[in-house]
């Protein structure tokens, strides 16, 4: 058996017990809820500022928010409106007029990424948000205890991670036609089953521990027992998985979009913009430069924030946090960091 | 950092707390084998990939020297077309891709056409028509033969023609008005008797209708061809590429002058273009012409060259549709496009075209001026209609993924300017067939139509553009009657001129394929070289 | 033993499910091949006959009993439009992708593995991050863009280190092996570094992760260096996860090929299966798409499976969890 997971249990059962007890006797009923939300609302400040205090973390925050500030931007602006085509001035090289230059239709290429931003946004959204849910829904019936629930499931995961993402997008583009709905649902059925089968066996260690065999004999229901036992085992795994999807699920816009079944045609998305620049490489190699460029650096931002985030939001990594919480009474790794 | 650290702090503290016990201790050393394993298994993999590369690279150097020396003996020349056919059967598959590379090449015609689209001797050296124009009669030449040996005669000539009437093969349909097909072996000759005359069935034989098969021979119609052209097909490879022989057996004047042509396929620009400038083919048909740029820069060693060609860019409005069917809304649309910049943006070559009827078909005519861009026009008759800017006409444009999505672009963005909110669809070319061909539930449509002598789609109503004129049809009809050539044309130009004023689609442009080839590249065709593609002239001179 | 049994039970079944879950989805497709194959200007008639000719006009079930028992026998069917057999037609298409896919995992391996390894072992704060970042880079590039990228760097024709073929597939296949391996090169290293990345990442992990554990802490109480215990006795605890990797990574680059092989102009499997859904050729589709989902789900099991053999801890889990059942 591995310690580390023996551990983590360990850590995690003596944290609801003492929070428990806590609640019930030491303390009166309205400082302690006073303290937990004192605790929840400076829990992500911290988080953030341990981020802030790394270079990585830095930078993929940065990045975060000067992709979220020109998403906003382009809703009310953008230098040139993306309907303004000019025939006459098409793969223009950038010049004071068109900083990126412009594209096959004359349009402006750097209009074109701001409002692509907000595209891109919304679909590593959608689809992070789905991914998780599926996910989460199929590790729960994978370390189910009814063995027939739970084998079905492994056998079902085992055959739908092998339908690739661009296949599934494929045939859901023939009823959907190309559209942002193929990209989230492709993506977060496949991100959700890859999400459930790496988390799976982590998940399954923490199911059937003598921790949690105790938790059911002490009356723990299976809901409880998931969220309190398996979820914080899984996720550190899960966050940087997630993390790493919303990272994929960017450049499946671009690998699907320029298969002609992911964002439509007329609407703005970085994808879009490398597609339609791919055919003329040779010509004009500079276009296709900004759009790539713009997703290697948003994807190396999701990931370098999956990790920072993991790192900080890690009680186990992360000191401040520690401090944190056991002033605020619940206390999740002091054990853990006092007995060494 | 601080962070981190602590998180080491915290492993080695685990370090130092863990027991030395000596049982662990054993337990601890027994994975040894394991690791070493797993080194061995990367240095594997080390080792196999730096093989790979060595093997490459040597492989390269052969591959080059082999290349070099099939060049120095001009007996082959590799030609870059786009668009592939997924089988040889052209009785029975649809596609201009598969006309383009068997007719004249691999399988003849009664008769052909030239590069300017007129009717000339093929299988048949000449041919008369009786006055009332519904007996026609074809003098065959003599010794024709096959590929595979076989005797070319009229019997093969009229049951080809029987057959595809019979079994209802591709493009049957225009010879409906064929009343029989007659041999006479004897005479060489083979009549072919019509119920109504038709000033179209000359051009109509040029293609598939008139394509003469072996009545004996059996093979596989979808990887084979057996026929009696220049060419035979030695190898196909579906979607990729096809390699044409010299015919040994060749009967005729068109004597292939090099012996082996490889035609690749080339579905992606940039590949092309790339094919091209590395040598791995010699002519590239068609160029993306704004990809051309760098080949027209280097005239030393490439020309480029764009021909004529039939390929009309019609923007088909549903003129049965609920908002299209207004006359003002299609008229407006007409106005409101930028015909000189649309073509511009594509790099120039391109004609304007104002009416149904290209310059190489009969009954063309220029009526560029009865729409001229005038968006003041066009905004006037929006509003006559009932629409602004601020009240806009939402209306979808659906095509096929293969025109890309620039055109969509540009007419959503010239449209707007009138008060036109369009809805761009760029789907596969089947759901294409499906929702707007067959179904017909479509407001803006765009296609290639590159067929030549397809006027009769202004003539049938049930045609997908849903366009009923009866003037049109009546015109058209007398125009198919006509046994003369130039009343026919006049006929034609006055229907085309009617269509156009009744604006029941846009034509944006009149496509002009580019071309571009190496130097030392002789006799390849340049007008029409999309549908029609004579091969036996082509020679090829390393420079 | 029971579990291997169950798990190859279980697999016939989704096989099944897999056919029919297939052949539904395909049926729901508007447009068929025949419209195809008539084309612009044919008249209705012409396509009903067409269809009729190609035994679209039976009904479902009778057109699946066809299919299912056809496979059974091991016979794929044959294309509608290239008259080819699907399998034959596979097989071509195979003799590129897995080529490309195989030869793009070694060099992911080759890189991921020993980077990750070093990245795990490094110990200079500055030298972690410089390996992390490298790792990140690498894994955050767009298939498409970081081809784009090597054609504009090295290929014949548009690079500017002319050596490499840019695109297409050599004419004579493998019977010229040099040429045909040079058109996989650059493919490959772009698959190659996209997927290595990723590798190295869960190298990393994986070997931190057991890095803290027991066996780690205890080889090192017995007097291995840190490195010696990482390599020795952390890889082998990582074994297994990196294993399951490996797989799941093979099962995915079929996606990410499909992007490299159209850029590229590659007829390998994906560019293929992108062609036949476009034509409607849905004898060979189904035929294809049931062949992938076979493969993979054998893929699976055999990851499934060597996992358990390679972790102990899981197959004691595993044991637990029958036991249980």
């Amino acid at each position: 058996m591995s310690n580390m997971t023996e551990t983590s249990n360990t850590t995690d059962t003596t944290t609801t017990l003492t929070e428990r007890n806590e609640r019930k006797n030491e303390l009166p009923r309205n400082a302690a809820e006073v303290t937990t939300t004192a605790t929840r609302r400076r829990k992500p400040l911290i988080v953030v500022r341990s981020m802030w205090s790394h270079t990585e973390g830095r930078f993929a925050l940065i990045v975060m928010a000067v992709w979220l500030a020109v998403s906003l931007i382009s809703l009310i602006w953008t230098p040139y409106s993306l309907l303004a085509t000019d025939g006459y001035h098409v793969w223009a090289k950038p010049s004071a007029a068109h900083i990126l230059g412009t594209d096959g239709t004359g349009a402006d290429v750097l209009s074109w990424l701001m409002a692509g931003s907000r595209t891109n946004l919304l679909i590593v959204i959608l689809t992070i948000a789905c991914a998780a849910a599926f996910g989460l829904l199929l590790v729960a019936a994978m370390v189910s205890r009814h063995s027939a629930l739970a084998g079905a499931s492994v056998v079902a995961v085992d055959a739908l991670i092998s339908i690739p993402t661009v296949l599934l997008a494929l045939i859901l583009a023939v009823p959907l036609g190309a559209s942002i709905m193929v990209i989230v649902v492709a993506c977060g059925f496949g991100y959700g089953l890859n999400l459930a089968r790496v988390a799976r066996p982590q998940a399954l260690l923490a199911a059937r521990s003598a921790y949690v065999e105790a938790a059911l004999w002490s009356g723990a229901s299976s809901l409880r027992v998931f969220v309190g036992h398996v979820l914080p085992n899984i996720m550190p795994v899960m966050l940087v998985q997630l993390s790493l999807s919303a990272g994929t699920a960017v450049l499946a816009e671009s690998g699907l979009t320029y298969l002609g079944i992911g964002v439509p045609s007329g609407v703005p998305s970085w994808g879009h913009s490398l597609a339609t620049s791919v055919k003329f490489i040779n010509v004009y190699p500079l276009t296709v430069l900004w759009p790539g460029l713009i997703v290697t650096v948003v994807v190396i931002a999701l990931n370098l924030l999956g990790d920072a985030l993991g790192d900080a939001a890690d009680p186990l990594a992360n000191t401040q946090l520690r401090v944190v919480s056991k002033r605020a009474g619940t206390n999740p790794a002091g054990d853990k960091g006092s007995a060494a | 950092m601080s962070e981190h650290t602590g998180a080491y702090d915290n492993t080695d503290a685990t370090t130092t707390s863990a027991s030395t016990d000596a049982s662990l201790e054993s337990r601890a050393k027994t994975p040894q084998r394991g690791p070493k394993r797993w080194l061995w298994v990367i240095i594997a993999a080390i080792v196999v990939i730096g093989i790979v590369i060595a093997l490459a690279i040597t492989g390269r150097k052969g591959s080059d020297t082999n290349t070099a020396s099939t060049n120095n003996a001009d007996s082959t020349v590799t030609i870059g077309l786009k668009l592939a056919p997924t089988n040889l059967d052209i009785r029975n598959t649809a596609g201009s891709a598969i006309d383009q590379i068997l007719i004249g090449n691999v399988y003849e015609g009664l008769v052909a056409r030239d590069e300017n689209n007129q009717v000339v001797p093929a299988i048949a050296k000449s041919w008369e028509h009786s006055a009332d124009g519904l007996t026609y009669t074809f003098h065959l030449n003599e010794n024709m033969t096959f590929s595979n040996g076989d005797k070319l005669t009229a019997e093969d000539v009229a049951w080809s023609i029987n057959q595809l009437i019979k079994n209802q093969y591709h493009d049957a349909d225009s010879l409906n008005m064929v009343k029989s097909v007659a041999a006479d072996d004897d005479a060489n000759t083979v009549t072919i008797t019509l119920n109504t005359a038709n000033s179209n069935l000359l051009w109509t034989l040029t293609g598939r209708p008139g394509l003469v098969f072996d009545k004996d021979a059996k093979y596989d119609a979808k990887t084979e061809a057996i026929g009696s052209g220049p060419y035979t097909v030695a190898k196909f490879v579906a979607n990729d590429s096809i390699t044409l022989k010299a015919n040994a057996n060749y009967w005729g004047s068109h004597k292939a002058k090099t012996a082996t042509i490889i035609v690749r396929y080339l579905a992606d620009d940039n590949a092309a273009v790339n094919a091209l400038k590395s040598g791995d083919v010699q002519v590239l048909a068609p160029i993306t012409e704004n990809l051309a740029e760098p080949f027209t820069a280097d005239s030393a060693h490439y020309t480029v060259k764009a021909g004529d060609d039939t390929d009309k860019y019609v923007l088909a409005f549903n003129n049965a549709g609920e908002k299209t069917s207004d006359k003002r809304v299609r008229q407006a649309i007409r106005y409101a496009i930028n015909h000189k910049e649309l073509i511009a943006s594509r790099g120039g070559s391109d004609k304007a075209l104002g009416g149904p009827i290209p310059s190489l078909d009969p009954g063309y005519e220029d009526l560029t001026n009865l729409y001229p861009y005038d968006l003041d026009k066009a905004k006037a008759l929006m509003a006559q209609a009932g629409y602004s800017e601020d009240k806009p006409l939402q209306l979808s444009l659906t095509y096929a993924n293969i025109y890309g999505t620039e055109l969509g672009d540009q007419l959503r963005s010239q449209l707007q300017k009138i008060g036109i909110d369009l809805k761009v669809n760029v789907v596969e070319f089947s759901t294409w067939l499906q929702d707007v061909y067959t179904n017909k539930d479509y407001d803006l449509s765009l296609v290639d139509h590159n067929e030549s002598h397809d006027f009769y789609q202004w003539a049938d109503p049930t045609y997908y553009y849903g366009y009923d004129n009866k003037d049109v049809q009546d015109l058209y009809a007398k125009a198919i009657a006509a046994t003369s050539d130039e009343e026919r044309d006049q006929l034609l130009a006055q229907a085309a001129k009617v269509v156009s004023e009744d604006a029941p689609a846009d034509w944006l442009f009149n496509y002009r394929v580019t071309t571009a080839w190496v130097k030392g590249v002789n006799g390849f065709p340049v007008n029409l070289n999309q549908t029609l593609l004579p091969l036996y002239n082509v020679t090829y001179t390393k420079q | 033993m029971r579990f291997v049994i169950r798990r190859l039970a279980l697999f016939a079944v989704a096989l099944f499910g897999i056919s029919l879950v297939v052949f539904v989805a395909l049926r729901i497709l508007p447009g068929d091949v025949a419209s195809i194959m008539a084309g612009l200007n044919s008249p209705p008639e012409r396509v009903a006959a067409l269809r009729e000719q190609l035994g679209l006009n039976r009904s479902l079930p009778a057109q699946y009993a066809d299919w299912v028992s056809a496979l059974c026998h091991g016979d794929f069917g044959t294309s509608v439009l290239t008259g080819r057999s699907v399998g034959a037609q596979v097989g071509a298409r195979a003799q590129v992708t897995f080529p490309l896919i195989t030869l793009g995992l070694l060099i992911a391996m080759a890189l991921g593995i020993p980077l990750g390894c070093a990245a795990a072992l490094a110990r200079k704060p500055a030298v972690r991050a410089a390996f992390h970042v490298v790792a990140i880079i690498g894994g955050s590039v767009p298939a498409l863009w970081g081809g784009l990228l090597m054609i504009l760097l090295f290929s014949r024709g548009s690079g500017l280190i002319a050596v490499f073929p840019s695109q297409g597939f050599p004419q004579a296949g493998w019977s010229d092996p040099g040429a045909a391996m040079m058109s996989l090169i650059l493919p490959a290293c772009t698959v190659g570094i996209i997927v290595g990345a990723g590798l190295m990442r869960y190298t990393r992990a994986a070997l931190a992760q057991t890095a803290q554990s027991d066996a780690v802490a205890m080889a090192m109480a017995c007097g291995m260096t840190r490195t010696q215990a990482i390599l020795r006795v952390g890889l082998r605890l990582a074994t297994a996860q990196l294993v399951s990797v490996i797989g799941l990574t093979f099962a995915e680059m079929i996606t990410g090929v499909m992007v490299i092989e159209n850029l590229f102009a590659l007829p390998g499997i994906g560019a293929g299966l992108i062609t036949d859904v476009g034509n409607r050729d849905l004898i060979a589709v189904q035929s294809e798409l049931f062949m992938l989902a076979a493969f993979f789900l054998a893929i699976g099991l055999i990851v499934d499976l060597l996992h358990r053999v390679l972790d102990p801890r899981l197959q004691s889990a595993g044991d637990n969890a029958e036991v249980n059942a």
